[in-house]
């Protein structure tokens, strides 16, 4: 019983990391790169403002896609763990468990669907 | 003997409007409610990378530039915006730096984490576009 309680704890701790870091990313990296894909490309504006869009970003090297991948599977980890975290502050805690596997669901194949995408263009050099 | 017996701050149920009693709650609810935005700026950006990988480069690009998208990004950015200064606010206020006998305050990690921000965009603009 003891163990089965600390194997719980250890697993809330990882989870509860893994979206501390998501933070970080979210605060740190998500804001260029929605200025660069909603901003600069759409208007025309600097860095985009020459012969580049943001298929480069993704596509230009692996350190773009890395970090495309870094940004987006962090900051949807963060954005959906605290959403339904929030939902069960609003009247919703009895529904706490769904929530929870919906939301791990959503993660887990955005994540899954993006490394996909990614891995598949590495692969076969679509990514220079 | 039930839990509400048992441990009597259990009875006090959150109420849904729980968070319109004071300024500092709702304050607490919009910073929450920007991981929504958060949360479906990533979602969109790979429904966006989807329709490149099922059609082409230029479906990724025509969407980014389709104008609902580019209004919902927008509102994003402001959103996520206050979602890294209430979160570097935030890391100022439980670990606070100690420096001789006074601590740093909230608004001095503020300031020096907007100012990384600055910092690290111009840096990944730098090496992901401009190199």
């Amino acid at each position: 019983m003891r163990a089965e309680t600390h194997k719980v704890a250890r697993l809330h701790a990882i989870l509860w990391g893994i979206f501390s870091l998501g933070g970080m990313i979210a605060a740190f990296l998500l804001p260029v790169l929605i200025y660069l894909t909603a901003i600069a490309y759409p208007f025309s504006l600097w860095p985009f403002n020459g012969a580049k869009d943001p298929s480069f970003l993704v596509t230009g090297h692996l350190l773009g896609a890395l970090f495309v991948f870094v940004t987006i599977a962090g900051s949807l980890y963060h954005g959906i763990f605290r959403f339904q975290s929030v939902l069960t502050e609003v009247g919703l805690l009895k529904y706490r468990r769904a929530l929870e596997a919906v939301g791990y669901f959503i993660i887990f194949v955005g994540i899954i669907i993006l490394a996909y995408y990614l891995g598949t263009w590495y692969v076969n050099g679509t990514i220079r | 003997m039930g839990d509400a017996n048992r441990y009597p701050e259990l009875r006090k149920r959150l109420t849904p409007g729980w968070w319109t009693a004071n300024r500092h709650y709702a304050m607490y609810m919009v910073r929450e409610w920007t991981s929504l935005f958060v949360a479906l700026y990533s979602l969109i950006f790979i429904y966006g990378l989807s329709l490149w990988a099922a059609g082409s480069r230029a479906d990724f690009l025509n969407f980014l530039k389709n104008p609902a998208i580019v209004g919902f990004s927008l509102v994003a950015l402001v959103f996520t915006m206050y979602h890294a200064a209430t979160w570097f606010y935030l890391l100022g206020a439980i670990s606070p730096v100690k420096i001789g006998r006074s601590k740093t305050k909230p608004w001095q990690a503020l300031v020096l984490n907007l100012v990384l921000l600055v910092i690290i965009s111009y840096v990944a603009i730098w090496l992901l576009v401009l190199r």
